[in-house]
C-alpha cells in the first residue's frame, strides 16, 4: 500500500475500506486480550475459522481477533456485528452453534448467554447485559470492533481522521486550545490538566523536545493501560502525534512495561504500519510536520514509573526520581523539554480534536470531566474493565456493574489509586468517582485500580502488603521514604503476629506524616496513604489484632490455626491429600487431626474441603494448646 | 616464564621499535608518540600509509596504530598490505567519531582492536600494552613452530588456539583465567607436550566465549553501538543467556565506554536482570493486589510445593524459576500464575503438574535431539 499523501488520500482509502467491510454481513469479534487469550480464546478463533470455511460462509462472515472487551471474568467473549449479540466463555464445540445463531437466528446456544440473577433471563445482547449497560464506553468502544494488528481496522472506525483535521486546518495552538478547553487530567494518577502541561512544554526553552507515553503500568490491580495499547493503540499513537504538533515536538517515545510482551508487540507493529502509511515519519500528509517514535522497554520497576525517573531510565541510567524543582515538562529527557502523558491521557486526545471540546466537557462532573477506565478486581462478581462517566457514585460501579460480592460475603472495603491511594468504606460508598472527591477521603484517582475487598479481607494485612510492596520498591534514595517505609513495615508485621502495642498506632501516624512532608517523590510522598485511610476507617481491626490478638478475616497467619472439625468431617481425606508438609493426621480409626507444630498454615487443606462439608476451619491460634503465648516468643528488643 | 620480564627482555634486545603510529594529523601523533615514550616505548611515526608501509617493513614494529581515514592510501588498504607484509605486527585501528562500522569492517581485515576519538592516554597506554604481549606471544610461537618442523601439525593446532586464545584475548577479556589459559597454551608448544585433545578442549571453550561476544556484538549493533541503549542491550542479553554473564558485561563495558561499575550498577537495580543463570522456563506466581486478596499465597505455596523450590530460586538442573511479580496486569483471573508466556487462572496442584510434566518432556526431547 502507498503512503497516504494528503488527508483526501486518508478519506478515499477510508471509503474504500468500509466498502470493502460491507460485502460481509457479519463479522464475528472474538476477544484476543491477555485474560481471554489464558481461556483458550486463540483456538477458540481458529476454530470460529475453520467452521466459516467449512460451510462455505467465507465471503458472508469474517472473525477478527479484537482488543480487550472488559469483561474478562467470563472469557473467552465472542461478540456477533452488527448485531452486539455477545457470547461468555465460549468453547470450541459452541462454535457450530453460534454460526447457526448468527446465520439463522436459530442455535443452541442459551447456556453461553449472560444470566441475570434477579429475573432469571437470559441477556443476549451486549447493552442488555448489567455490565455493559451501566458504562460509558468511549476510549474502550472500539477494542471491541479492531483487530489491534490492522491498521484498516482503525482507519475504517474513524481512525486519524482528528490528525488529517488538525494537520490540515488547525494549528497547533488550536489544537493545544482545544485539549486545554476540553479540561482533559491526567488519567495516571494525580490528575494534573494536560493542556498545561502541554502549554509549559511548547514554551519551555530548548530544542528538541519530547513527548512520551508513560505505560509503565507498575500500579498492582491495574491493567487498563495494557488493554488499551494492546487492544487499540493506534489511538494511543494518533493522540501522541497530536500532543507532538501541538507541542512542536519531532521525537516520541513509548515506554512500555516489560511484563506487558504483547502491548509492546502490538505497538510496535502499530509504529511499522502507521510508518507504512506515511502517518509516521516526514512530512506527515503532506503537511510539513515530521514526527517519529520509538519504543522503549522498562526493566522491571516500580518507580520508573516516576516521570523523571522514567526519563532517566529512558536514557540509559538507573530509574530513579530526582528532585523537581524544575518539572520534566521544562527539563526533562537529555535535559529537553518533555511531555509525558499516561496511555489513556493519549488515547483520549484524538477524541476530543475530532468530536470537540464540549463533546468531552458533557461528561463528567464540574472539576473533573470524560470517563474514566477503571479495573474493577478483587472480591467482586464481574470482574474486568469498565469505563465509566466520572462523577458517578462507587457504589454503583460495583453492585451496578460488578454485580456486588460473591458468594454472598458482606463488602468490606474498595481500594482506589493503587499503592499510592487508600480504602474506602462502605459508609463513603456513595461518592462521586473523581479526581478531587477520591482525594478528600484520602484516596485518590491513580491510574484506576478498583480492588473490591469483602468481610474475608484483613486491613491490617491490606496495609502491610502495600507497604511491603513500597518498601521493596523504593529506590533508596530519599531517607524518608527508604526508613520510613522499612519502620512501618516493621510495625505492621508485628502487628499482624500479634506482637503490636497500642502505642505503635501512634507511631505509624506519626512516620505518615513525616514521610508525606519530607520524601523526595511522588512514591514516597503518598506511600503512608494505605496505612493512614486504614487505620482512618478501620482502626478497630488494628486493635483487635493489638489488644485480642485476632485477626477476624482469617488472613494474618500468625494469628490463626486450622483445625478439623470431627462433627462435620467425612473423612474423605482431601485436607491430607492436599498438604504439603504432612501436617495432616490420619489415625487408624480414620480421625483426621492437624499437628500443629509441622503446618505453615498455607490454607491448602481449607481450600481442599469440599464445600458441603467446611469441616476444616480456623480458629484464633490463642485457642490452640501448646502454642505458646504469642507475646512470649517476641525476642527481646527485636523491631 | 614470567611474561612481563620476558617481553622486557625483547624489548631491549632484539625488537627496537614497539610502536609505530600513521596518522595525517600531526598534533595527534605528537600526542600519542609523547604519551607512549612516557609510558616507556620505543615509538616512531609516518604521515601517510606508504611512508608507514615502507617503514614497518623496514623496523618491524609489534604494534602498528593507523588511523582509517587519510588522505592517499585510506586505512583499510593499508591495514590489508601491511597484515602480509609483516604478519607478526599487531595492528590497531584508530577511528573517528562515528565511523563504528568501518572499525567493526576493519577487525575483520585483521585489526586486533579499535579505538575511537578522543581517547583517553590511559586508553591508549593500555591498548598498546596488551598488543605487545600479544605480539611476542605470536613471535614465540611462530619461533617454536618453525625450529620444529617435523612437527608442524601439532604446531599447526597449537597456532591456531593461540590465534583464537589472541582473539579472545583481543577482546579485551583480562580475566584471570585467559591469562592462565595463554599461559598454560605456551608451555604446550614450549615443551611439545602431546595433549592434542586437552587443547582442542579448551579452543572450543574459548571459541565459545568468542561466539557469545559475537551475539552481543550483534546485539549492540541493533542499537548502534548507542551508549543510551546500555538497558535496552542488557534486556535482549538477559532473553538470550538466560542471565548476565560477566565476561560479557566487561565485554559491554568495553564496548559501549561505560565503567562496569556502572553496567552492575543498572543490573542490580532492575528486576528484569538476573547475575545468575535462570532456568529455561519461567513460572511466575502474580502477587499484584488483586491476586492477593483472592489468596495468591496459597496459590505460591501449591506452586512451590510443585516445583520443589522457593520463590527467587531456580532449580539444580537449571529447567525452572520460581518468581513472584507485583502484578503482570491480568487481575480478572486472579490468582493468577504465568509459565512461560501462557496465563492460568489459580491452576489445581493437577493441573501444575501436568503443565510441568509436558515442560519436562519437551526438554527431554529436545536434549535427545
Amino acid at each position: 500500500m502507498s503512503r497516504l499523501e494528503t488527508p483526501a488520500d486518508l478519506e478515499k482509502l477510508r471509503e474504500e475500506i468500509i466498502a470493502g467491510r460491507n460485502a460481509k454481513e457479519k463479522w464475528v469479534a472474538v476477544c484476543a486480550g491477555t485474560g481471554c487469550r489464558a481461556y483458550g480464546a486463540e483456538t477458540l478463533a481458529d476454530a470460529f475459522e475453520e467452521e466459516i470455511e467449512k460451510r462455505g460462509l467465507s465471503d458472508r462472515i469474517g472473525v477478527r481477533r479484537t482488543g480487550c472487551h472488559g469483561f474478562c471474568e467470563r472469557g473467552p467473549l465472542v461478540v456477533i456485528q452488527p448485531s452486539d449479540a455477545c457470547f461468555l466463555g465460549a468453547q470450541p464445540k459452541n462454535v457450530p452453534a453460534i454460526i447457526d445463531k448468527a446465520v439463522t437466528g436459530e442455535g443452541a446456544t442459551d447456556k453461553l448467554l449472560y444470566l441475570d440473577e434477579d429475573s432469571g433471563k437470559r441477556l443476549g445482547n451486549l447493552d442488555e447485559i448489567p455490565f455493559y449497560k451501566y458504562q460509558k464506553r468511549v476510549l474502550l468502544a472500539n477494542n471491541v470492533r479492531i483487530d489491534a494488528a490492522n491498521i484498516l481496522d482503525y482507519i475504517a472506525v474513524g481512525g486519524y481522521s482528528a490528525l488529517a483535521k488538525a494537520l490540515s486546518g488547525m494549528t497547533p495552538e488550536a489544537v493545544l486550545e482545544e485539549v486545554k478547553k476540553a479540561n482533559l487530567r491526567g488519567r495516571g494518577g494525580g490528575g494534573f490538566p494536560a493542556g498545561i502541561k502541554w502549554e509549559t512544554t511548547r514554551k519551555a526553552q530548548g530544542e528538541p523536545k519530547y513527548v512520551i507515553v508513560n505505560a509503565d503500568e507498575g500500579d498492582p490491580g491495574a491493567y487498563m493501560d495494557r488493554s488499551l495499547l494492546e487492544g487499540n493503540p493506534h489511538s494511543v499513537l494518533e493522540g501522541l502525534i497530536l500532543g507532538a504538533y501541538a507541542i512542536g515536538a519531532s521525537e516520541g517515545f513509548i515506554y512500555v512495561r516489560q511484563e506487558y510482551p504483547l502491548a509492546r508487540t502490538h505497538a510496535a507493529k502499530a509504529l511499522e504500519q502507521a510508518r507504512e502509511y506515511g502517518l509516521l515519519g516526514k512530512n506527515l500528509l503532506g503537511s510539513g510536520f515530521s514526527f517519529d517514535v520509538k519504543i522503549h522497554r522498562g526493566a522491571g520497576a516500580f518507580v520508573s514509573g516516576e516521570s523523571s525517573a522514567l526519563m532517566s531510565a529512558i536514557e540509559g541510567r538507573v530509574g530513579e526520581p530526582r528532585p523537581k524543582y524544575i518539572r520534566t515538562s521544562e527539563k526533562g529527557l537529555w535535559g529537553k523539554p518533555s511531555c509525558l502523558n499516561n496511555v489513556e491521557t493519549w488515547a483520549y486526545v484524538p477524541q476530543i480534536i475530532d468530536k470537540g471540546a464540549d463533546w468531552f466537557r458533557s461528561m463528567g462532573t464540574e472539576k473533573s470531566k470524560g470517563t474514566k477506565i477503571f479495573s474493577l478486581v478483587g472480591k467482586v462478581k464481574n470482574t474486568g474493565l469498565v469505563e465509566v462517566p466520572m462523577g458517578i457514585p462507587l457504589r454503583d460501579i460495583i453492585f451496578k456493574i460488578g454485580g456486588g460480592i460473591p458468594n454472598g460475603k458482606k463488602f468490606k472495603a474498595v481500594q482506589t489509586g493503587g499503592p499510592s491511594g487508600g480504602v474506602i468504606p462502605e459508609s463513603l460508598l456513595d461518592l462521586p468517582v473523581a479526581f478531587d472527591e477520591l482525594s478528600q477521603v484520602g484516596s485518590m484517582m491513580g491510574s484506576g485500580g478498583m480492588i473490591v475487598m469483602d468481610e474475608n479481607t484483613c486491613m491490617v494485612d491490606t496495609a502491610r502488603y502495600y507497604i511491603n510492596f513500597l518498601a521493596h520498591e523504593s529506590c533508596g534514595k530519599c531517607v524518608p521514604c527508604r526508613e520510613g517505609l522499612r519502620q512501618m513495615l516493621a510495625i505492621l508485621e508485628r502487628i499482624t503476629k500479634g506482637w503490636g502495642e497500642e502505642q505503635d498506632l501512634d507511631t505509624l501516624d506519626e512516620l505518615a506524616e513525616f514521610m508525606e512532608a519530607a520524601s523526595l517523590c511522588a512514591l514516597g510522598q503518598s506511600a503512608p496513604f494505605p496505612v493512614a485511610s486504614t487505620l482512618k476507617y478501620f482502626r478497630d481491626e488494628y486493635l483487635e489484632h493489638i489488644r485480642e490478638k485476632r485477626c477476624s478475616a482469617g488472613v494474618c497467619t500468625a494469628l490463626i490455626a486450622y483445625q478439623i472439625d470431627q462433627e462435620r468431617c467425612k473423612a474423605c481425606g482431601a485436607c491430607l491429600r492436599a498438604c504439603p508438609v504432612g501436617a495432616v493426621n490420619k489415625s487408624e480409626d480414620k480421625v483426621f487431626t492437624i499437628v500443629q507444630a509441622k503446618c505453615i498454615k498455607c490454607g491448602a487443606c481449607y481450600t481442599a474441603c469440599p464445600d458441603k462439608c467446611r469441616a476444616v476451619i480456623k480458629v484464633p491460634a490463642y485457642t490452640i494448646q501448646n502454642q505458646p503465648a504469642a507475646a512470649a516468643t517476641l525476642p527481646a528488643g527485636k523491631q | 616464564m614470567d611474561a612481563s620480564k620476558r617481553r622486557a627482555g625483547e624489548r631491549a634486545e632484539t625488537q627496537p621499535l614497539d610502536v609505530l603510529i600513521i596518522d595525517d594529523e600531526e598534533n595527534f601523533l605528537e600526542a600519542c608518540s609523547q604519551t607512549l615514550q612516557t609510558g616507556g616505548y620505543r615509538v616512531a611515526t609516518a604521515k601517510n600509509g606508504t611512508e608507514g608501509l615502507k617503514l614497518a617493513g623496514e623496523s618491524h614494529p609489534n604494534v602498528v596504530l593507523l588511523d582509517l581515514k587519510m588522505p592517499g592510501m585510506s586505512g583499510l588498504d593499508l591495514l590489508g598490505q601491511l597484515t602480509k607484509t609483516d604478519p607478526s605486527a599487531v595492528p590497531v585501528v584508530v577511528t573517528g567519531h562515528g565511523t563504528v562500522d568501518s572499525a567493526v569492517e576493519s577487525m575483520k581485515l585483521g585489526a586486533f582492536d579499535f579505538l575511537t576519538k578522543p581517547f583517553e592516554p590511559e586508553k591508549l597506554l593500555e591498548t598498546v600494552r596488551r598488543g605487545l604481549s600479544l605480539s611476542a606471544l605470536k613471535k614465540e610461537a611462530q619461533a617454536a613452530g618453525a625450529a620444529e618442523e617435523q612437527r608442524h601439525d601439532k604446531y599447526d593446532l597449537l597456532l591456531q588456539g593461540l590465534d583464537v586464545l589472541g582473539e579472545a584475548y583481543s577482546l579485551g577479556l583480562e580475566k584471570r583465567q585467559l591469562l592462565d589459559e595463554l599461559a598454560y597454551l605456551e608451555s604446550e608448544a614450549r615443551y611439545h607436550a602431546e595433549s592434542l585433545g586437552q587443547i582442542k578442549k579448551k579452543e572450543r571453550a574459548i571459541l565459545d566465549i568468542r561466539n557469545e561476544l559475537r551475539e552481543a556484538d550483534a546485539i549492540m549493533k541493533k542499537y548502534d553501538f548507542q551508549k543510551n541503549a546500555l538497558i535496552q542491550v542488557l534486556l535482549d542479553i538477559q532473553e538470550k543467556f538466560r542471565w548476565l554473564p560477566r565476561h560479557i558485561l566487561s565485554w559491554i563495558s568495553g564496548r559501549l565506554n561505560i565503567p562496569l561499575r556502572e553496567i552492575y550498577v543498572i543490573a542490580n537495580f532492575y528486576e528484569a536482570f538476573s547475575l545468575e543463570p535462570r532456568g529455561r522456563h519461567t513460572i511466575q506466581v502474580c502477587t499484584g493486589t488483586a491476586c492477593h486478596v483472592r489468596g495468591a499465597s496459597e496459590t505460591l505455596t501449591r506452586v512451590s510445593a510443585v516445583l520443589g523450590i522457593e520463590a527467587g530460586q531456580t532449580d539444580s538442573r537449571q529447567q525452572f524459576t520460581l518468581e513472584t511479580v507485583h502484578c503482570i496486569g491480568c487481575c480478572a483471573l486472579a490468582p493468577v500464575v504465568q509459565i512461560d508466556s501462557q496465563y492460568y487462572r489459580d491452576p489445581s496442584r493437577s493441573k501444575l503438574e501436568k503443565v510441568i510434566k509436558s515442560l519436562e518432556k519437551e526438554e527431554a526431547q529436545a536434549c535427545l535431539a
